[in-house]
């Protein structure tokens, strides 16, 4: 119950700081805005199309390949102290959890992520 | 209320946050604006406080002015000063701080910002009309729902059109108007970009806004050196008059350094940038051997400092080369001699000869070569002042100014511009930004000659 108190108090803490802070901008400096302030700054020209668009994120193969060691790595340590209680169980129960990244390493090989270029 | 008056102390002791804007006659006092301690020139209007207007600004520059002007903050003033009376842009700022002078222009900010902190001067208020250009359009009641992503159209601005992109997927293409008043674009420079993440697909450059200075019917009243930057007076009057080769070659050096100086500044070396930028300001156009004046020594220290900074090499290695038709478009200049072509008016002029004078080559063509071939030649038009003595110019009718030569055909800026389009699609915004930058354009230099518009060229003025 303590720690579900003191919880609370941070959260009350932390948003009536926030309420302070936010009001005493506004009331010393009341915001302001017009329709072509709210533009994006790009040279004084405003936008024909809106910036919402969807472009191809070209690190994701990487991103991907170093997900799949990342992971490897987190289990194994923790895992190497349970194998040496757990023994062949701990093994086979690894090798399904490599087996499952393996997949993902390959499907990153297809999509050239080993290609340097 | 005692935290305002609080606030306001303690924002009146630091340097003015301004956004900084340079029309026609003010490229070099906005430079020496940049100098000013009392200052902080900012890159977007946001968190400026004053915005400076420095030069005259042409109409079709005026409402661009007028946009970045309500981009500012509140509270905001406008400070401005013009070598001319005839310019517009007093009109359309009714809350205008109109410094007396352009060197009274830094003391100008700092007195209308403490103004404005204590209330004695009201914030400029919104001067375009608050409309939004495209309010939000949904089906429902309320302007709600719709079909698609983003349920109707989201304040009513279209969504980027789709097209392929490098690896044949059909992705969109996002179409993004950048300048006039973009701090990494040339002053004046408008680029309507069609981005696919940040590689660029599609270039249009836009219209010159100087051109109608230019072009315009007063032409015959308006002398090239009233629309020309400051550094290319001396070289147009070389045109027609012999000139002295110190005063040439020391005014090459002040453009190549303040060249590098925005280079810099606009790479992220912000302190540097100021460093090189100072170092301009010490050009003393009276005599190279005066006190306190720029040394070749001082050109050759930098050099070596630049030549060693790994980082403004990596950023600009390998990006930006010509091919060799456009090399040859060009006809000479820095960056054609960046790329191996040995041009240079000065090799006509026995005087020049005579002073043993050499061009400045270089062989790999890209950015890094053009920006390391300036500092040499900075170096090099130093030495030349230093001995050149009273020696003037003996040919007229074509000179090679600090950008490319002058006097036959099109200034170096106008054969540069048309190129822009094939040399920045392909590259990343940080890669055509830098390319951008290597080139040295100047829209007002620009605007003396244009191709295909039958302009009578500023040298035939």
């Amino acid at each position: 119950m303590e720690g579900g108190a003191a919880a609370l108090t941070i959260l009350v803490v932390a948003l009536g700081a926030f309420l302070i802070l936010r009001g005493a901008g506004d009331i010393l400096n009341p915001p302001q805005s017009t329709a072509p302030s709210r533009v994006p700054f790009s040279g004084g020209l405003s936008p024909d199309t809106h910036a919402w668009n969807r472009y191809h994120v070209r690190y994701y193969a990487m991103a991907l390949l170093f997900l799949a060691f990342d992971m490897e790595m987190v289990f194994m340590y923790p895992w190497a102290v349970v194998f040496v209680e757990e023994g062949l169980m701990a093994l086979i129960e690894m090798l399904m959890f490599i087996t499952i990244l393996l997949f993902g390493i390959l499907y990153t090989w297809r999509e050239g992520a080993f290609r340097w270029s | 209320m005692v935290v305002r008056p609080l606030l306001a102390r303690l924002a009146k002791k630091a340097p003015v946050p301004v956004f900084l804007i340079a029309g026609i006659g003010g490229d070099e006092i906005a430079d020496r604006l940049r100098l000013d301690e009392r200052l902080q020139v900012m890159d977007s209007p946001r968190p400026a406080m004053v915005l400076m207007i420095v030069g005259r600004l042409t109409s079709g520059l005026n409402g661009a002015a007028l946009q970045v002007h309500d981009q500012m903050a509140e509270p905001r003033a406008v400070v401005r000063w013009s070598p001319s009376r005839l310019d517009a842009s007093a009109a359309i700022f009714p809350h205008l701080v109109a410094a007396e002078a352009a060197a009274a222009l830094g003391r100008a900010a700092v007195a209308a910002r403490d103004d404005l902190l204590a209330g004695r001067l009201p914030s400029s208020p919104p001067l375009l009309p608050d409309v939004d250009p495209n309010p939000w359009r949904g089906v429902g009641p309320w302007g709600q729902g719709g079909a698609g992503m983003t349920g109707g159209v989201p304040y009513g601005r279209p969504l980027p059109e789709r097209a392929k992109d490098r690896d044949g997927l059909q992705l969109d293409q996002l179409l993004v108007r950048v300048g006039p008043f973009m701090p990494a674009l040339p002053e004046g420079l408008t680029l309507e970009v069609k981005l696919q993440g940040d590689v660029i697909q599609d270039v249009v450059v836009g219209e010159n806004p100087f051109l109608e200075e230019a072009g315009s019917e007063s032409r015959q009243e308006v002398s090239p050196a009233l629309v020309a930057p400051a550094d290319l007076a001396p070289f147009l009057a070389a045109l027609r008059v012999p000139v002295a080769i110190a005063e040439l070659e020391l005014v090459r050096v002040r453009h190549h350094l303040r060249w590098l100086g925005h280079t810099l500044r606009i790479h992220g070396l912000t302190a540097l940038g100021r460093r090189v930028l100072a170092l301009s300001a010490r050009v003393h156009l009276g005599g190279a051997g005066a006190r306190g004046a720029l040394a070749t020594a001082d050109v050759a220290e930098l050099r070596r400092s630049l030549e060693r900074n790994f980082t403004l090499a990596w950023v600009t290695r390998g990006i930006g080369r010509l091919s060799a038709d456009q090399l040859a478009a060009l006809d000479g200049g820095p960056v054609a001699r960046a790329a191996g072509v040995e041009r240079d008016e000065r090799l006509a002029d026995p005087a020049y000869l005579a002073l043993g004078f050499e061009p400045v080559t270089r062989t790999r063509g890209d950015a890094l070569a053009r920006w390391r071939l300036r500092l040499h030649e900075a170096e090099r038009s130093l030495r030349l002042a230093e001995i050149a003595g009273d020696g003037m110019t003996t040919v007229t009718g074509a000179v090679e100014g600090p950008t490319g030569p002058l006097g036959r055909g099109l200034a170096p800026s106008s054969r540069l511009l048309p190129l822009l389009p094939d040399l920045l699609t392909g590259l990343d915004w940080g890669d055509a930004v830098s390319t951008l930058l290597s080139l040295d354009l100047d829209l007002r230099e620009a605007a003396l000659t244009t191709p295909g518009s039958g302009a009578v060229p500023a040298w035939a003025w």
